[in-house]
């Protein structure tokens, strides 16, 4: 008879989870997010399937800050990349969403082979610096080469159809966006378990200590940007979907750091963390307009006037209240709580 | 021939106030080791209150800085206080994400407190031109090169000659042992904090004098990072010639290369120079062995 917590294989120490329970909250949720659409609103709907976009993005950018340790402040120029590529290839070369959406992810990631070279030689605050100076040169290329990108104009999304269902309504864009989610999730969750993730934790542990263990530095630095910056761009052209209308404006750097509020509040490292924290930044707005609009008519109104400064500085306050008090983030909160509790009333 | 001395007469106007910008920012990644993301966002936020000293009292340009300066270092003696100092012993990674905390809700409070649309603010100085050989100045661009030669100059006495600021070079060269000799480490840092508002001060008066007064005045801290790096994180004196020399080089690559390439130009600068010499001009090397 089996006693206690032990593992037999290998492939079960690598297993995503063992445990029965995980697994059927997880399909609850995964039944839940199916069933969402019969109950909420178009607004409910959008609201959705902007959180889902963020967590794509999130993930894709904890994969490399969190789980690399290459802290990067410009991916809002891969999500631009994304969205542009998606949304030129729609509108001006007609390309079925079919293609468009792999080669959005595509050309971000090979892009990222530009940031990535660099960041061979440089860690840390060199680093973030480079990735800025990236993003700054991405939005100025983008809003120079007029020929190509319609420069300030922005571009307009035609209504886009995937598999003859058109994804340009609400509801078709909503499963599209979970199924790319869910299908993002799953690939970042296993590759996790694979040597690539493991060699990814190792350099972001100990970089020296890592290539000594046998890890090429090179090959999985540029990994690790190139599968971070195509979940990224896979975002960016998610979003062009949902926004119809891109713009340079859009990808401004505050997205950039928003995702790394998303990815810190969530917990550095941890998916699951970062799929918390997009969901969790990505209401924040609404429960901030929610809160102001049950202060009365005045502070509606100073909402509406300043509805940006208030956001930015609701970002601001969540990133540093979480340094402050809780570096793991809200995964951390989550395994305290649990922890407590296993343990109650012994809590130590 | 005009048209080059033109360029690189405006080039160093703006590379003054990009060089005190950085200046701000190394002297407090030399005694903390942390790049204050929040440095622009003091720029704007201790102009916006000069604008308003100004706006009260009818001061010429010296006292209002002197006015200004002691309220900026209150200014960045608090927030050193409240978000800087509990972080003490965390590691660099978590201040910095603090700073770009920092930073944004002080873009905000500012935006909120003065409103969105940019203001005109002469700090006191008069508008007519003045012409040094064939080229036609504004005061406020000859007192911004004077400024940053000043802070210069005071910066450089003031790390070589004072207790304090000698104290805070052994903190940058080594903070244990700085504070096994006796050095307030907590002390050194508040300062650093209080001294680089005060160089904010000086750079957000005569930038909105220069240019404008308005809420996307925090990008100028942004934009002064190839300053910052060209001249090494870690050294004041760089930094100001750092920033001379980016203004000159985007004002070049605006005037012959194109229009745009100005905001780029700098940021092409930074990356190779990251390539090249990660330690910028003046910078310590930082030598890394297992």
């Amino acid at each position: 008879m089996r006693t206690g917590h032990f593992k037999e294989s290998y492939g079960e120490l690598v297993a995503l989870t063992d445990s029965s329970v995980t697994r059927a909250w997880v399909g609850l949720l995964v039944v839940a997010l199916l069933l969402l659409p019969l109950v909420a609103g178009n607004y409910g709907l959008s609201l959705a399937t902007a959180a889902m976009i963020t967590v794509v993005g999130a993930v894709g950018l904890n994969l490399l800050t969190g789980m690399t340790g290459l802290i990067s402040v410009g991916q809002s120029g891969f999500l631009a990349i994304g969205a542009y590529t998606n949304a030129l290839l729609l509108a001006d070369y007609k390309w079925p969403l079919l293609a468009s959406l792999p080669a959005s992810g595509i050309v971000a990631g090979v892009l990222s082979l530009l940031v990535g070279v660099p960041s061979l030689r440089l860690k840390g605050l060199y680093l973030a610096i480079t990735t800025l100076a990236f993003a700054f040169i991405v939005n100025h290329v983008i809003l120079y080469a007029e020929g190509l990108t319609h420069g300030p104009n922005g571009v307009f999304l035609p209504n886009a159809s995937l598999l003859g269902i058109d994804v340009s309504r609400d509801r078709p864009l909503y499963f599209l966006v979970l199924a790319v989610t869910i299908l993002v999730v799953l690939a970042v969750l296993n590759i996790k378990r694979t040597r690539i993730g493991r060699a990814f934790l190792a350099i972001r542990d100990h970089d020296i200590a890592a290539r000594v263990m046998g890890v090429d530095l090179v090959r999985y630095k540029l990994l690790a940007f190139v599968i971070s910056s195509f979940l990224v761009g896979i975002a960016g052209a998610l979003l062009s979907l949902q926004i119809r209308f891109v713009n340079v404006d859009v990808f401004g750097l505050i997205l950039s750091i928003e995702a790394l509020a998303v990815i810190i509040l969530g917990g550095l490292g941890s998916t699951a963390g970062a799929i918390l924290g997009a969901v969790f930044l990505s209401m924040l707005p609404e429960l901030i307009r929610i809160a102001f609009s049950t202060f009365g008519s005045t502070q509606s109104v100073t909402y509406t006037t300043y509805v940006y400064e208030i956001r930015g500085i609701a970002y601001g306050v969540v990133i540093v209240v979480f340094l402050r008090f809780k570096p793991d983030g809200l995964i951390g909160l989550w395994r305290d709580v649990r922890r407590y509790w296993t343990n109650w009333p012994l809590a130590y | 021939m005009d048209f080059l001395l033109l360029l690189i007469s405006a080039g160093l106007v703006s590379g003054a106030a990009y060089g005190m910008i950085a200046m701000g920012f190394a002297l407090i990644y030399k005694a903390t080791g942390v790049v204050n993301f929040a440095q622009g966002e003091l720029v704007m936020l201790t102009a916006y209150v000069a604008f308003s000293i100004a706006g009260a009292v009818d001061l010429g340009f010296w006292s209002l800085l002197a006015v200004t300066v002691p309220i900026a270092m209150a200014i960045g003696l608090t927030l050193e206080r409240i978000f800087i100092r509990p972080m003490l012993g965390e590691p660099a990674f978590a201040i910095v994400m603090v700073t770009i905390g920092l930073a944004v809700i002080l873009r905000g409070v500012t935006i909120m407190i003065w409103g969105p649309d940019p203001l005109d603010f002469a700090a006191g100085l008069s508008r007519e031109v003045i012409t040094l050989g064939p080229i036609p100045f504004y005061p406020a661009q000859l007192y911004a090169i004077g400024c940053l030669a000043i802070l210069v100059g005071l910066a450089y006495g003031f790390l070589r000659y004072t207790r304090v600021g000698i104290a805070m070079r052994a903190v940058a060269a080594n903070e244990t042992a700085a504070l096994l000799m006796g050095v307030s480490v907590k002390r050194i840092h508040a300062v650093a904090w209080s001294l680089s508002s005060a160089i904010a001060a000086v750079a957000g008066i005569l930038f909105a004098a220069n240019f404008k007064l308005g809420p996307d005045m925090w990008f100028q801290g942004l934009r002064s990072f190839p300053a910052l790096i060209l001249g090494g994180l870690d050294s004041l004196i760089g930094a100001a010639i750092g920033g001379l020399i980016i203004g000159v080089v985007e004002t070049l690559a605006q005037g012959y290369l194109g229009q745009g390439l100005r905001e780029i130009a700098g940021f092409v600068v930074i990356v190779v120079i990251l390539m090249v010499r990660p330690y910028g001009l003046f910078g310590a090397r930082d030598i890394e062995r297992v």
